[in-house]
């Protein structure tokens, strides 16, 4: 995040360590009586996505890069502010996705006011990990979520339990497994406060 | 006598397979609605189990438990039948539960006939057959198109094709004005004159005819002139008399005659067709399920006629390669052997299909023929047979975890900058081995040696091969060429400590000798130790079934056979377990995957 409010995001999928599973469920046709889609069809789903999100007001440089070897998507984009990127991923989302995302898509679920940073966790995103149910939940133990936030400025506090503060006082990081953030997604709410530019 | 035997009598000579549940008792308890659920039923037309049959049992269906429960199917050229027939203690009670059917009149003295929009139910004292009878698509298609053509009308598809382009219908209006004076265009305007039905109304007039012409039939056949599968069928007959709680009877050689593919022999070369039926004369399979103390049996026996069973027994004629057991842990929770002499299979069938197909006075078939007999001379059988003999095993060695290379994200812990490192990682991974009896090692030995040369991922490693990331590009895969074996496997352990097999640790003296004095085949399942595990994600839907039906068990599922003659195969699937598990649920969970097991046709 950027003192004017503009900022760039950066969201990276790791599966390398489950690859032969997900080749595995790759190989079938159906897994829980749902269609598996194809390689082709999920980079064409992604492609779409970020053709999307690149369109939208105050969203710009969408790249994506997907590696079907080991299983990594990076995505990142630049936003003019907290705002536009609500609105840019909300309206990628709704495009792509059959559910349509309703009053939900005017959630506001991360705001800045120049000197704290606050993020929940929007609706729609709790209602589709808590329906999501599977034999396998137990394997997220394995998983790490990490959410690494950085500023042009040092922070002040922040009221996270599990994040630390960088050396340089500019980043936090907030580091849980995927099972707990699966059981209790209020564990990634965070408000950061910055040293204000007043002082 | 123990049991009644009346129900059987009213099961249709038209059944191809049939399920008959002796002593049923046993599912007094069973609620309809997992009754409804099991496969097998799917025939027996589920529509019939509605919010009426919801939270009752067989018992409260007034259902006589003294009577057999058969549940058959059958298909001929002119119809598809299917249904259950059983014994009434109480109509008021049978009714209560199937509460849709209406009274409906019938000539036959002392019976009582019952229909719904699909289903009859016919009731003749206290023995009742519920039965859906429908003549075939290709039935309804002749009787329709020879009524519609006698009538005087022209080809109906085209006048009736909603999807056809308008400006393309007035374009063949005008062509046919052109020919024809408008006066003399005999088919009828269907849609103009409501007297007149147009083809699909026909159709549709002639399948309710039909199929109230053929449930005529079968009850005239039924009742008047006591015509039945059990009257008609020695073999059938002869199964009723067993004692088993549960037989089994499928006529292939009926089944093959009423097979749809097969309708382009059928009809351009029938003395073909009529041939390779004959060579299917007397394939029948018949089966009984037997509950003993801790164990069911179920022995099946599939016989052939006598061309075929030549074929079979020359096939099953094959000396047990005892190389194999060597291969198979004692710790293996599962594995079969495959005991077969593919070349003599080979020189019988050529002996016995040959002279048919020469027969033949077809130029399509006599180049095949030509083919076949320029390849039956110019290819190395030798080598063929030498390299692939026949004989296989396969053994499930659990789940183990196998070594990949993972991607891994770190961050330095005090700038919080992000970089990425290959690391070590663990996958759980099924462990499968498969091995065939070679006699010519020398010839898959070549080709792994070309193989080496094409690509590093493949290497020789002194005792065995190895393929990198050969399984869904991440797992590496292991052949080992020894011993008169070629064997593919992704167990580690197998290839680096046990190319030569497990020695003491292989099976016990006991399991060898049971897999040895088996016939052609040879399986056995630890049932909690491996259906439990068994991934399901590699199965299909079907498969997936099938393991389904029996998770949560536990004992030993073991296959055995007989020596093949030329008349028949025997087969026994023995499941042993330990406790009182053999409940009424248990027992139709065993006959679904019979079922599923035996109908399966991939």
């Amino acid at each position: 995040m950027h003192n004017d409010g503009s900022g760039t995001l950066r969201y990276k999928v790791n599966l390398s360590a489950s690859k032969v599973k997900v080749n595995s469920i790759l190989a079938l046709d159906s897994l829980d009586g749902k269609k598996v889609p194809s390689i082709q069809e999920i980079s064409s789903k992604i492609g779409e996505f970020a053709k999307i999100l690149d369109a939208q007001p105050g969203i710009s440089n969408v790249l994506i890069e997907e590696n079907y070897t080991d299983f990594i998507l990076k995505f990142s984009c630049d936003f003019s502010s907290i705002m536009s990127l609500q609105a840019g991923l909300a309206n990628a989302i709704e495009a792509v996705s059959k559910d349509k995302l309703g009053p939900e898509a005017d959630e506001i679920w991360i705001t800045w006011d120049g000197n704290k940073l606050k993020r929940s966790i929007p609706a729609f995103a709790r209602a589709k990990v808590k329906a999501y149910k599977s034999n396998d939940l137990e394997l997220l133990k394995e998983g790490t979520y990490t959410s690494i936030t950085r500023f042009d400025r040092p922070i002040e506090k922040f009221d996270n339990t599990l994040g630390t503060l960088s050396k340089s006082k500019t980043a936090v990081m907030v580091k849980s497994s995927a099972f707990n953030i699966k059981e209790n997604q209020d564990l990634l709410e965070n408000t950061i406060y910055l040293i204000s530019t007043k002082n | 006598m123990l049991f009644g035997q009346k129900s059987e009598l009213f099961i249709p000579k038209d059944a191809v397979t049939v399920f008959s549940i002796n002593n049923i008792s046993l599912l007094q308890k069973i609620s309809m609605d997992d009754l409804v659920n099991y496969e097998f039923m799917e025939e027996v037309h589920q529509e019939l189990f509605d919010g009426s049959t919801s939270g009752k049992t067989l018992k409260d269906a007034g259902i006589d438990f003294d009577q057999r429960l058969n549940l058959f199917y059958g298909k001929t050229n002119q119809n598809e039948l299917s249904g259950f027939t059983f014994g009434v203690k109480n109509k008021a009670q049978l009714f209560d539960v199937f509460d849709d059917f209406q009274k409906l009149d019938v000539a036959f003295p002392g019976v009582e006939l019952y229909g719904t929009f699909f289903n009859n139910l016919i009731i003749k004292e206290n023995t009742a057959i519920l039965v859906r009878i429908e003549p075939t698509m290709e039935y309804i298609d002749q009787m329709t198109d020879s009524i519609w053509y006698a009538r005087g009308n022209e080809m109906p598809y085209e006048l009736f094709d909603v999807y056809q382009d308008e400006e393309e219908e007035i374009l063949n209006e005008e062509e046919f004005v052109q020919e024809e004076p408008a006066e003399q265009i005999s088919f009828p305007e269907a849609t103009e004159d409501p007297n007149v039905k147009n083809y699909y109304e026909l159709r549709d007039s002639v399948q309710t005819i039909l199929q109230e012409r053929e449930l005529e039939r079968l009850m005239k056949e039924l009742f008047v002139e006591h015509v039945n599968l059990y009257a008609t069928d020695v073999r059938f007959e002869g199964q009723m008399s067993h004692d088993a709680i549960g037989t089994f009877y499928l006529d292939n050689s009926r089944n093959f005659e009423k097979s749809q593919g097969l309708w382009y022999f059928q009809t351009v070369l029938p003395s073909l067709y009529k041939d390779i039926q004959e060579l299917y004369t007397g394939n029948v399979i018949l089966g009984d399920l037997i509950l003993k103390d801790n164990l069911v049996e179920f022995q099946v026996e599939a016989h052939y006629g006598k061309e075929l069973g030549s074929i079979y027994k020359e096939m099953n004629d094959s000396k047990f390669d005892k190389n194999v057991l060597k291969y198979i842990p004692e710790t293996s929770t599962g594995y079969f052997t495959y005991n077969v002499n593919l070349r003599q299979a080979y020189e019988q069938a050529y002996k016995v299909i040959m002279p048919i197909l020469s027969d033949e006075k077809n130029a399509q078939i006599s180049m095949n023929v030509l083919t076949i007999e320029l390849l039956n001379e110019f290819v190395n059988k030798d080598a063929l047979f030498g390299t692939y003999k026949g004989s296989m095993f396969g053994t499930f060695n659990g789940i183990k975890k196998i070594k990949t290379k993972k991607i891994e994200f770190y961050y330095d812990e005090e700038t919080f900058e992000y970089g990425e490192r290959e690391a070590e990682a663990e996958e759980d991974m099924p462990i499968f081995t498969m091995g065939f009896s070679i006699d010519r090692s020398d010839i898959p030995e070549k080709v792994m040696k070309h193989m080496g040369r094409l690509t590093s991922k493949f290497k020789n490693m002194g005792s065995y091969w190895k393929f990198e990331n050969a399984i869904l590009d991440s797992a590496p895969l292991y052949f080992i060429n020894r011993n008169g074996l070629f064997i593919i496997t992704n167990d580690e352990d197998l290839a680096v400590n046990h190319a030569d097999g497990y020695g003491a640790d292989a099976l016990t003296r006991k399991e060898k000798q049971a897999a040895k004095k088996s016939g052609f085949m040879y399986a056995h399942i630890d049932i909690a130790e491996t259906l439990n595990r068994f991934p399901s994600g590699v199965l299909n839907p079907r498969q997936e079934e099938i393991v389904q039906s029996l998770k949560g068990k536990s004992g030993q599922f073991d296959l055995t056979s007989n020596k093949t003659t030329s008349e028949m195969t025997k087969f026994k699937l023995q499941y042993s377990f330990e406790g009182n598990e053999a409940t009424g649920k248990h027992l139709l969970d065993l006959i679904n995957s019979i079922y599923v097991v035996t109908t399966f046709n991939p």
